[in-house]
Parts: C-alpha cells; sequence; structure tokens
C-alpha cells in the first residue's frame, strides 16, 4: 500500500513542467538581416561562454563527384585567411594558385589508371612537393588554434554530419570578442591553405576510424546497403577514391555555395550580456552578404521490398545491426518511434536489456537509436553483440521476438510514464552545461526548424498511446523494411 | 565644380576609415579585453558525525543535486590470480540489488524517478555516484547508501557480470587500438599490479564470497570522502548523511595493505602484434613521475609543448606538415598514487610505420636537447594560465574536484598556487625535465598492425618480440 502511495505522490509531482517552461523563457533568439540566426542563453555559473556555429550543409548535400568534401572543408577551414595564417598573402597566392594547377593535372593524370604516363606522374608529384615547401615559406601554423588557446579557449574543435557542420569553442567571457572576430573573418575570408597535405589526414582519418575498425567498418557498409538512392547511405568522410579526388577548387566551390550567413545557425550560451552579444555580433558578421539556399535534396529512397542482408567476414567477433527506414524528426510516426526506442532501448528497465541481457543471456551489450542523419528519411537501428556461445542468428530472433510483441500488445501506462519522467530530467539536466546547450540548440534549429523542438518534446511524446505504438510496429518492423548487417569472424567456417 | 568633387572624394576616404574606426572591428593578433572576474571557487568541508569528511556547494540553477562518494580501494589490491575482481565487485555492487532489494526492483524504482545510482572500481579508487531530481532525492539516497554500504550481490548477477566480462575478453584483439592501449601499459608495469590484465582464468576464477571480502575490506565509512552539489537545504542535507552514516562501533582497524612503486627500469623493448590492417598502431613510453615532485609544473608545460596540443611539436609534424597521421600525441599521465607513465601515440598507413616511429622518436629526442623557444613556453604557459577557470565549470565539477585533491593527498593550496607555479617554470626547468623523465632509447615500443606491408622491417629498431595474441578461450 505505501508503494502505491509513493507512486500516485510521485506522478502528480511529474505533472509540472517547470523545466521546459524555463528554457522558453530563456533563450533570446535574434535573426540578422543577412538571415544568419542568433540563439543565446545568459548563464552566469562561471565566467566562461561556449560558441557554437552550426551551417546547414553536410555530407547529404554533397554530389556524387564531390563526396566527402563537407567534411575535408571542416578540416580545411583551420588553416586561416588572408590575414591569419600567413606572413604574406599576397606573396603566397600565386604560389597556391601553381599549387593547385599541378595538383589538378596529377589527379587527372592518376584516374587514367593503367594508361596514365608514370614520368609524368613522378614529376608532377616533384613539382607539387617543390611548390609546397615554397608555400610552406609563408604559412603561420594553425594561427587559429595558437590565438583561441593563448586565450584560454578550450574544445576548439569542428565536426560534419549527414546533416550539417558545427564549429565550436569556449572561452573565458571576457574573450568573447576574439571568437566573432576570427570566425566572422574565417566566413568571409578562409583560405584552403596546406590543402594535399590536409587530404592526406583524411586519408588517415579513415583507415583510422573506418578500415582498420571492424565493427566501424560494418556500420559503413550496413548504411550504405541501406540507401539505394538517398545520399544518407554515403559516408560522411567519403570512400578513399573520394577522398583522392577531392581538389582545392572542389572544396572552394562548396565553401562559397553554402557557407552563407543565412545558412549558419549560431549558438552562444553562458556568461553574457544578451544586449551587448547582438551588438557586437551584428558589428561583426551585419555585413556579410547573404547567399544561395542549400536546395533540398530530392533523392527520395524508394520503398524496400525485401530483407537485405549485408555480411563482413573480419578478424573480430561477430556483431549484429538491424534497421528499420522510418519517417525523418519532428514527424508524427517519428515521436512514436521515440517512445519505442525508449522502451526498447533505454537503461536496465528497457526491454532488450532486462529480456535479451539478463533473461536470457544472448548479448552483452544492445543498444537502439536513430541513424545516420535526420532532416530526412532514416532508420530505426538496433545494435548488439552476441554473447558467445550465441550466434547472430539467436540474437537477431530475439529481437525480431520483442519487436513483434510491440505489434501486438499494448504497452502499460507505467512504462509510458517513466518515459516521461525521465524527459523531464533530461531537460533539467540540458540546461547544466553551456557546450551542451548550445550544441542542442544548434542542433534542433537545424534539423526540425526550431530549437523549439525540446520544450516540445515532452508535450509531443505524452500524446503517443498505446494504440501508437502497435500502428507504427505492425507499419515499419516489417520483413521488407528490414536490413541486416552482422561480422563474421574470419576463418570460422560458418 | 572641381573643387566640390575634390571634396566629396575626400569625404568618401575619409568616411571609410572612420566606419571602420566606428565598427571597432578589432584585430585578433593584437586585440585586448577587459579583465575577467575571477576567484576560484571553493567548497565547505564538513565532516559527519562518524568521522566521514563531506565537501558542499549549493547551487540551486538546476532542481537536481549530484553526489559523489570516493572510496579508498582499486585493483591494485586484488591478487593476480583473481585480476578483474575490483572492477567486477564495482560493477555486482549496482547491478546486484541491495539492502534487500532485488536487483530489478531496485532498477525500477530508480529509472521511474529518473535518478541514477552507479558504481565502479578502477585502478586506486572506489565511487558510488548518484544524480536525481531534488524532490526524489530521499528516496534516491537511500539506495545510494546500500548499494554502498549494502549491496546483495545477488548470484545471478554475479554469473552475467563474470559471463559479461568473459565476452569482452573474447572481444579484446578486435580492435587494433585497443591491443596496442592494453600492451603499452603491460610493458610499462610489467611485475607490478597496474600492468596485470583479467583473463580467462582469474575472472573464472573469482567468487561470489571474493566480491563480499572485497566490498566489506574497503566499503566502509571510515574509508571514503563525499562531494555533494545541487539544489539542496545545507541542514536538512547535513541531518539526513548524518542518519544515513552512522558512527560504526564495531569496527575492526582499517587495513589498507601496502602496494610497493613499480620499479624504475630503463630498458627499451620492440614489441609486435600481428592484425590484417591497412594503418599501423604505434604506442611508445615508459614510467613516467608522480605529483610528489616539484617538476611537476615544468612536465605539465614540457607536455603541452610536445605533444599535448594541436599545436604540439609531435602533431605539427607528424599530422600537419607531413600528413602521416590523423591522430597524434603524447602524454605524461601524472601519478597520484603511484610513479605515472609517458606514453606517445599514433597510427600511420602500413608503408609508413617505420618513418614515423622514427620521426616521433626525434622529435621526442630533440627536446632533451635543446631548450624550447620563447614563443612555445609563452604559448604553453598562457593557454594553462588562461583556461584555468575550466576546472570550475559546474558545481559538480568543482566539489569533486576538492574531494579528490583530499583523497589523493595534494598539499594545501595546490589550486590557488597552480598558476604561479605554471607562470614561473623557465625554459632551462623545461629542458632539466626532459632530460630527467625522457628517455626514447628505453621507450618500450608497441606496434600492432601487418609487417609485410611496412616501409622497412621492425628489426632495424630492436629485438623484437612478438605478442601473442590467441585467446586460448577455455571450453
Amino acid at each position: 500500500m505505501k508503494q502505491i502511495l509513493l507512486v500516485v505522490t510521485l506522478l502528480a509531482l511529474f505533472a509540472t513542467g517547470i523545466q521546459a517552461a524555463d528554457l522558453e523563457n530563456r533563450v533570446v533568439e535574434h535573426t540578422m538581416k543577412n538571415g544568419m540566426k542568433l540563439l543565446m542563453v545568459e548563464r552566469h555559473t562561471s565566467p566562461t561562454v561556449s560558441a557554437w556555429i552550426r551551417f546547414r550543409v553536410g555530407s547529404v548535400d554533397e554530389r556524387s563527384d564531390e563526396r566527402g568534401v563537407a567534411h575535408l572543408l571542416e578540416h580545411m577551414l583551420f588553416k586561416g585567411t588572408t590575414t591569419l595564417g600567413t606572413t604574406d598573402y599576397a606573396a603566397e597566392k600565386p604560389v597556391l594558385d601553381r599549387i593547385e594547377e599541378v595538383a589538378q593535372a596529377l589527379t587527372a593524370e592518376k584516374t587514367r589508371g593503367k594508361r596514365a604516363d608514370t614520368e609524368k606522374i613522378s614529376r608532377l608529384e616533384k613539382q607539387l612537393a617543390a611548390l609546397e615547401a615554397d608555400a610552406a615559406k609563408y604559412v603561420i601554423k594553425d594561427e587559429f588554434f595558437e590565438l583561441y588557446s593563448k586565450n584560454g579557449g578550450t574544445g576548439y574543435n569542428a565536426f560534419t554530419s549527414r546533416d550539417g557542420t558545427t564549429y565550436l569553442i569556449s572561452l573565458p567571457s571576457n574573450k568573447l570578442e576574439l571568437w566573432a572576430a576570427i570566425e566572422s573573418d574565417r566566413l568571409q575570408n578562409a583560405v584552403l591553405r596546406e590543402f594535399y597535405t590536409e587530404r592526406s589526414v583524411v586519408m588517415e582519418e579513415r583507415r583510422r576510424s573506418y578500415d582498420a575498425a571492424p565493427e566501424s567498418k560494418l556500420w559503413e557498409t550496413f548504411v550504405a546497403s541501406s540507401f539505394l538512392a538517398h545520399p544518407y547511405g554515403q559516408p560522411t568522410i567519403g570512400w578513399m577514391s573520394d577522398i583522392e579526388n577531392l581538389t582545392r577548387s572542389k572544396a572552394e566551390k562548396f565553401f562559397h555555395s553554402y557557407y552563407a550567413p543565412n545558412n549558419a545557425i549560431v549558438a552562444i550560451v553562458g556568461d553574457i550580456d544578451t544586449k551587448k552579444t547582438i551588438a557586437m555580433v551584428e558589428r561583426y558578421f551585419g555585413a556579410i552578404k547573404p547567399g544561395k539556399e542549400l536546395p533540398p535534396v530530392t533523392a527520395v529512397e524508394p520503398p524496400q521490398a525485401g530483407q537485405r542482408r549485408i555480411e563482413l567476414i573480419a578478424d573480430a567477433e561477430p556483431t549484429l545491426i538491424m534497421g528499420f527506414h522510418k519517417p525523418a524528426i519532428d514527424t508524427p510516426d517519428d515521436y512514436v518511434f521515440d517512445v519505442i526506442s525508449m522502451i526498447l532501448g533505454s537503461g536496465r528497465t528497457s526491454r532488450f536489456y532486462k529480456k535479451l541481457v539478463i533473461e536470457k543471456q544472448l548479448t552483452s551489450d544492445i543498444g537502439a537509436f536513430d541513424a545516420p542523419g535526420n532532416r530526412y528519411p532514416n532508420l530505426f537501428v538496433v545494435s548488439a553483440n552476441p554473447r558467445a556461445p550465441h550466434t547472430v542468428k539467436e540474437v537477431e530472433d530475439g529481437i525480431h521476438a520483442e519487436l513483434d510483441l510491440l505489434k501486438t500488445t499494448p504497452v502499460t501506462e507505467r512504462d509510458l510514464q517513466r518515459i516521461l519522467n525521465n524527459i523531464e530530467y533530461d531537460e533539467a539536466r540540458r540546461m547544466g552545461t553551456n557546450g551542451g546547450l548550445a550544441h542542442n540548440l544548434t542542433e534542433y534549429e537545424a534539423t526540425t526548424g526550431s530549437w523549439r523542438y525540446m520544450t516540445e518534446h515532452r508535450r509531443k511524446i505524452a500524446s503517443v498511446t498505446p494504440a501508437d505504438i502497435m500502428r507504427v510496429a505492425r507499419a515499419y518492423f516489417t520483413r521488407e523494411n528490414c536490413t541486416v548487417g552482422f561480422i563474421t569472424k574470419k576463418g570460422s567456417g560458418k | 565644380m572641381k573643387r566640390l568633387i575634390i571634396i566629396i572624394c575626400l569625404l568618401v576616404t575619409s568616411i571609410a576609415p572612420a566606419l571602420g574606426a566606428d565598427q571597432h572591428l578589432a584585430n585578433p593578433r593584437t586585440m585586448k579585453f577587459p579583465e575577467l572576474n575571477f576567484q576560484i571557487p571553493t567548497a565547505e568541508r564538513v565532516v559527519l558525525e562518524c568521522g566521514m569528511p563531506v565537501y558542499l556547494l549549493r547551487d540551486t540553477e538546476l532542481p537536481i543535486i549530484n553526489m559523489t562518494a570516493m572510496v579508498r580501494t582499486g585493483s591494485v589490491y586484488e591478487a593476480v590470480a583473481k585480476s578483474g575482481l575490483a572492477g567486477m565487485t564495482g560493477i555486482v555492487m549496482r547491478s546486484g540489488g541491495a539492502g534487500g532489494a532485488a536487483p530489478e526492483k531496485m532498477d525500477d524504482e530508480l529509472e521511474f524517478m529518473a535518478s541514477a545510482v552507479e558504481s565502479g572500481i578502477d585502478s586506486d579508487m572506489g565511487t558510488v555516484s548518484l544524480t536525481s531530481l531534488k524532490k526524489n532525492f530521499s528516496r534516491t539516497l537511500q539506495i545510494f547508501t546500500d548499494v554502498l554500504l549494502r549491496p546483495d550481490f545477488s548470484e545471478k548477477r554475479v554469473e552475467i557480470a563474470r559471463s559479461q566480462m568473459i565476452e569482452n575478453l573474447r572481444r579484446q584483439n578486435d580492435d587494433p587500438k585497443e591491443i596496442a592501449d592494453r600492451e603499452i601499459i603491460r610493458a610499462i608495469y610489467a611485475g607490478h599490479p597496474l600492468g596485470e590484465v583479467a583473463t580467462f582464468g582469474s575472472v573464472s576464477s573469482i567468487t561470489r564470497q571474493d566480491l563480499i571480502d572485497f566490498h566489506r575490506r574497503y566499503f566502509r565509512v571510515d574509508n571514503m570522502i563525499l562531494a555533494v552539489s545541487g539544489d539542496f537545504d545545507r541542514s536538512e542535507l547535513l541531518a539526513k548523511l548524518n542518519s544515513a552514516f552512522p558512527p560504526e562501533k564495531n569496527h575492526s582497524t582499517l587495513l589498507l595493505p601496502e602496494v610497493p612503486q613499480p620499479r624504475q627500469k630503463f630498458q627499451g623493448e620492440v614489441l609486435y602484434g600481428r592484425k590484417d590492417a591497412s594503418q599501423t598502431v604505434i604506442r611508445m613510453g615508459h614510467l613516467g613521475l608522480s605529483k610528489d615532485t616539484p617538476d611537476l609544473y615544468a612536465v605539465r608545460l614540457l607536455d603541452y609543448i610536445l605533444g599535448g596540443s594541436f599545436t604540439s611539436r609531435l602533431t605539427m609534424e607528424i599530422r600537419t606538415n607531413l600528413g602521416l597521421a590523423y591522430s597524434v600525441g603524447s602524454r605524461f599521465d601524472i601519478g597520484r598514487r603511484f610513479t605515472g607513465s609517458f606514453i606517445a601515440e599514433t597510427e600511420t598507413k602500413a608503408g609508413s610505420t617505420v618513418k614515423t616511429i622514427g620521426l616521433m622518436k626525434d622529435i621526442i629526442t630533440r627536446l632533451t636537447k635543446e631548450p624550447v623557444s620563447d614563443g612555445e613556453l609563452n604559448a604553453a604557459r598562457e593557454y594553462m594560465i588562461n583556461s584555468f577557470i575550466f576546472g570550475f565549470i559546474s558545481p559538480a565539477s568543482i566539489v569533486t574536484q576538492r574531494a579528490r585533491l583530499e583523497y589523493y593527498g595534494y598539499p594545501d593550496g595546490y589550486l590557488e598556487k597552480y598558476r604561479d607555479n605554471i607562470a614561473r617554470v623557465t625554459k632551462m626547468d623545461i629542458l632539466n625535465a626532459a632530460r630527467k623523465y625522457l628517455h626514447p632509447d628505453a621507450f618500450k615500443l608497441v606496434v600492432v598492425g601487418d609487417a609485410a606491408k611496412f616501409d622497412r622491417p621492425l628489426s632495424t629498431l630492436g629485438n623484437v618480440k612478438e605478442l601473442d595474441l590467441t585467446l586460448n578461450i577455455p571450453e
């Protein structure tokens, strides 16, 4: 009896909604004339500030002859501008132009494959090396980084995804103007110097992240096999041959096409005065001209008409990934999937954990999530490591059994309430760090059109019914809509 | 007319700089900033009736309370034949039920409240942590206390933890980076508990009674420190903590086993792990230093200059200039209880393996031969001093930091004097520290990859010992 009373009291308390409302009141929005969107939250916990810039352009926006360029460009944008990162741009520029001519000739000759003129290749390679050595005389290496770190900046970084590209830094709050000065310069005057060396760095990044990491290699193959038409299938870093054929000209074209204030969302969170911050950002970014709008991806993935099975034979223990096509973020069914993913895969009370890890002990590790992006229709993914001697097939069957149960048996009110309680906690915690909040503001503004997705989320989730879950499970968890990827251990003979 | 035009032109030209000046677009190289208003935040230290120290920091921005208990224990105290015992104890304290509540019931109650209680034991510390909405704190605290002091170690959950650890052992050679990271530590700490790793045999031999005994020996109110932050009422919280942790009258004397320091034996070694891969994983290093030496600050700057930043020498040369790697760097892991380590690491395509190893050794050696430049020293100093505030960005990090300083026995005023100590370091201090703590000839070198594709044989670097990567899984 005491237990029941406790539960009732908790439910009543959880019905408040202070956190979402709090965020709603604390975000200050400002849209500049050139289209740049500024989102700010004042937090005076420590004299620090995080500044994130998100560009609404990611690898999904690449054409097939420029795959990997969004990511390589992200690397290149750390190389300076016409005034930073160089001792004398006027003298440097002709050398950079000459490098580009030679590099393009070299790339073109190499693409001839067997018919390529090897003597010409080696001549061009020597020429390129000499020119790069010449250009190096003018370079001030990583000056952005140096300026930020001398001033106490930490976490200076960037990341590229299917959906977008983000540049981030945290600074002592008295140094925010340094961010405005550097980033406005970078947006207008970036110089992609040291391009071909950095291209080699990205090839090493690819080897490290995919080629020499079996689980990631399976992941890349699995996603590529899930999308035949839509560019969500192509890896953000690009295939090796894509990277080999990227040039500075291609990267510059991509930069000038899409890096414009109207494609940028800025979040500044921390020890700031929002009025003064708006004035400062206007001063540095206000005069930058808007660019063209990013065209939407027109490719539509045709409905999958049968199960796809992807095998990777590797020197590694078995791994399983299962994916089902589903609609993009912020669509009615997407909210139902959010609930499904929490019921199945979130925490020690989730069904996968209770059934497959504890009861049947088929797997040691299992999770459910959405991938590979959010702007366009994506995948509901389940990934698990079978626990020996159990096989991929046994785990796959166990997962199917749980998915099937969702089709036939309504989930309980208590399950749904637990989910809402956890969202409430997440809402409170989300306010806890400048960087975390800046991340969420830019991410949701970019993928859903408004950061208010966060404050609306709990209400949307609360409206999901047990019947919705059964309907969605029946519609999407079908054999036709399923892709299965797995690692078979090399030499296991199975 | 002509005159007028001239005037207009003058106006135009004079407006341009005026506009520029009006806009105050500063040059990042020379810009000046207002003073930063920053005092090092402190946390209140209170001693409970049972003698347990508690660090408190109240902050009401979020309706959340965070708490961590730090317990003097660690895998250094486990017997070699039982490697994995401490880690397993840390896992099952939480997963195996506590205070008479079955595991499923505890999971359900915590997750329904959106509270979390987690436990773990690493090499030299055990922790139990709590996060909770303010309104659920009392109940979450009860569960936290049960996990900390009264875990039940359910037989079934012990077996699940064991089988999961065994599954992880089966997978320990899947990723070449994981192999190299493990083997370099084993090589550096050979013969010391810090160099021991769990094996199929050791994990299989651990019994439930071992877990109960290990827990009972170390998890006691006279052997831990608490850190609490968030939206609490001070007197209410202290009353709750005093009732949750009453004085223990019948405790035996606390006995922490003596663990010797690792033996400094600088002797080079080349270890090779065969793995079919297009990229080679490289790790090299040896023993380092502990926090209790006055060289600490010189080493921190040396670390930043050599391999601890994006503009460090290793990154600049291997990545930025030569494009040989994506990730390259080095780190002195400053020992807190035991002598720490120095490890330099990278991954490069198979065809540039030996070349890259040579370059890294050269870069490290050069630091022992000539002083760093003024520019390098200033850049490192300014970064360390100006970014110091990021150690204090959340109430939880501030109290946890204070508790850790006491846990590891840092001297009073360590944080308060930190920036001055960094500012005092000279180029000669760094050169002396490099000579004292870097011995490239005595590096343990671990190379994992496909030797058939290397640019030169590994044997040009010394006698190669091949690592046995067969798993020998018991049936």
